[in-house]
């Protein structure tokens, strides 16, 4: 009897407080901030391209296999730009068959994917929910602003930090030749070609 | 002659402006209900057709009348439309009588309480019909629980109707209006007035005692298989029997338009009245914002042990009240005290530790396992052959 009493004020204390709903359509609630929604692609702006070659392990390791991608020749590389010497020519995700798993962000190591925060993509065909490079790089940009991203190896994959590394490594590399005598000079380019074979 | 065919043209005038308030009435309760439940849990409830979902229950009602209305095709044709029907006619028969202020009525009967008692079983008769035609297992089960339910709280609320009857000593609502001009028979008759309430509740078949259409056990009750328009009548009747039982709660023990402000214009009187009205409602549906459903034994024993008795008290106490002339605050005095044993022994159950209450039971359990049993030989001999149970025996 307490209990129904208790029970009783309780609903009516809610009478007076506000109601938690969120009227959906015209106010959107927050995401969190590790928020794992559709992938999108990024973009490396020191080379004004994306960070995806087209290396296909994010096509194969999808479980749905809902990606498709082409890679091609970058020309940003002739012009010294870009030390990406493929770089991606199309690319498509039907994210009406995305589980949302997040496998090809894990599986790449080049930065080049990431689960943005979008969520809100349905369309009104079933093609609209087609993602071609466009679009997924528009994606990965807003995700980009919205969470303050940073590459997580920018030695190997943001293009001005490995072009000057590289630069760096072929200057030591004619310093090592001219003074090929010198022991401590050849130990240190052979150091340096170790590292590059790594990446 | 032609008085006569006046009359019948202003009774049936009487009678489409009363169908049309009391669905008014009824609509607004279901727009009172949802916004009342999604406020009490955390919710905003109708907020999209009309300014604060105002027009949601008409946006309901057109969807419910322009919807195939489709009949089992197992089901008796002719019943099965009927009994929507026999549900609605006599919730809204009953409003004839009602008054809503002091000339504003359609008929004012003489043995008005008695005919609203008399109309507010009939419906019963529409739903177990409902449950019975659909043809199908929920239905009739449906049927049967309110026929149960309906039957057995009829009783109580037909007995706390007689107390106020003798109290007013008349059985016109106007009459027992009338009466009520200095105290309202709430404070004369709490517990009458608490027994009505709950009885209502059930009569009606509001949460908590909504078991007769119980949707997670009987799915929909005796409307299961109904659809469209004969389902909306269902759920209009519903509604103005829930309206049914404010406006009886406000006339019978709240003094209807009169009581704390004796007479006024006719238009205050009213606004009064459907303010006592809506009150009890919204009481009701706080209620259902709070209870779960109780199950058909729990209703029943409720009912026919606590209920019952407890009107059949209020009853006897107003009865000596009266025949001896005891003074009137004497009365509310015997009815609080009456609910002091159920009271009592409600929280003395309520308060009894739970764990001595499993000690209690663990108890009687050992008692029961320490009898001696007989056990098979072989199982005996057994234990003892196998390898490492000798510690347990």
């Amino acid at each position: 009897m307490i209990a129904g009493v208790k029970g009783l004020l309780t609903t009516l204390r809610w009478l007076g407080k506000r109601p938690l709903t969120a009227h959906y359509p015209e106010q959107h609630l927050p995401v969190q901030e590790r928020y794992m929604g559709f992938p999108a692609l990024l973009t490396d702006d020191t080379a004004d391209e994306p960070f995806c070659t087209g290396c296909m392990v994010c096509v194969r390791e999808c479980p749905t296999q809902c990606m498709t991608a082409v890679m091609h020749d970058n020309p940003n590389v002739a012009e010294g730009t870009s030390h990406r010497r493929k770089i991606i020519e199309t690319f498509e995700i039907n994210l009406n068959r995305c589980i949302l798993c997040g496998i090809c962000v894990d599986v790449c190591a080049l930065d080049a994917i990431e689960m943005s925060y979008e969520h809100e993509l349905a369309s009104f065909g079933r093609a609209g929910a087609r993602a071609d490079l466009e679009i997924l790089l528009t994606l990965g940009r807003r995700y980009m602003e919205q969470s303050a991203w940073t590459p997580k190896n920018p030695e190997k994959n943001v293009a001005a930090v490995a072009l000057a590394k590289k630069a760096a490594a072929d200057a030591a590399k004619a310093a090592a030749a001219e003074g090929a005598s010198s022991p401590a000079a050849g130990a240190d380019a052979g150091g340096t070609a170790e590292a590059e074979g790594e990446s | 002659m032609s008085l006569e065919l006046m009359d019948v043209v202003w009774v049936s005038l009487w009678l489409f402006t009363l169908l049309n308030v009391v669905a008014v009435a009824a609509l607004s309760l279901v727009w009172l209900e949802r916004k009342l439940l999604g406020r009490m849990q955390g919710r905003v409830g109708p907020t999209r057709v009309g300014p604060f979902g105002l027009l949601q229950p008409i946006a309901d009602g057109i969807k419910l009348l322009m919807k195939e209305d489709i009949a089992p095709g197992s089901s008796s044709r002719v019943l099965f439309f009927v009994a929507p029907l026999l549900v609605f006619v006599p919730s809204y028969m009953v409003w004839i009588t009602i008054p809503f202020g002091r000339d504003l009525f359609v008929r004012n009967l003489d043995l008005g309480l008695f005919f609203f008692v008399a109309l507010s079983v009939l419906g019963i008769v529409g739903l177990v019909l409902a449950g019975w035609s659909s043809n199908s297992k929920y239905a009739i089960l449906g049927g049967f629980r309110s026929a149960a339910q309906l039957v057995s709280y009829e009783i109580p609320i037909i007995m706390t109707i007689l107390v106020v009857a003798m109290l007013a000593g008349s059985l016109s609502f106007h009459d027992v209006v009338l009466a009520q001009d200095v105290v309202p028979y709430a404070a004369v008759q709490p517990l009458a007035f608490g027994v009505f309430l709950l009885a209502g509740l059930a009569e009606v078949g509001r949460t908590p005692f909504d078991i007769y259409h119980a949707e997670s056990e009987v799915v929909g009750g005796p409307f299961v298989e109904y659809s469209g328009a004969h389902w909306a009548i269902f759920f209009l009747a519903e509604y103005i029997n829930t309206f049914m039982v404010g406006a009886l709660g406000a006339l019978l023990f709240l003094g209807g338009w009169r009581w704390p402000v004796g007479d006024v214009p006719a238009a205050a009187g009213v606004a009064l009245f459907l303010f006592k009205t809506y009150a009890i409602v919204a009481v009701i549906f706080w209620v259902r914002a709070t209870y779960p459903r109780m199950r058909i034994d729990q209703l029943m024993s409720f009912g026919w042990k606590v209920l019952i008795p407890l009107s059949f008290a209020a009853f006897v106490v107003t009865a000596f009240q009266m025949f001896y002339g005891w003074p009137i605050w004497m009365l509310t005095l015997l009815s609080l005290v009456i609910l002091v044993p159920p009271i009592y022994i409600q929280l003395r159950w309520q308060r009894t530790p739970a764990m001595a209450l499993a000690k209690h039971y663990a108890e009687i359990a050992v008692a029961v396992h320490a009898q001696p049993r007989p056990v098979p030989v072989a199982a005996v001999t057994e234990a003892h052959a196998a390898p490492g149970t000798e510690d347990d025996a």
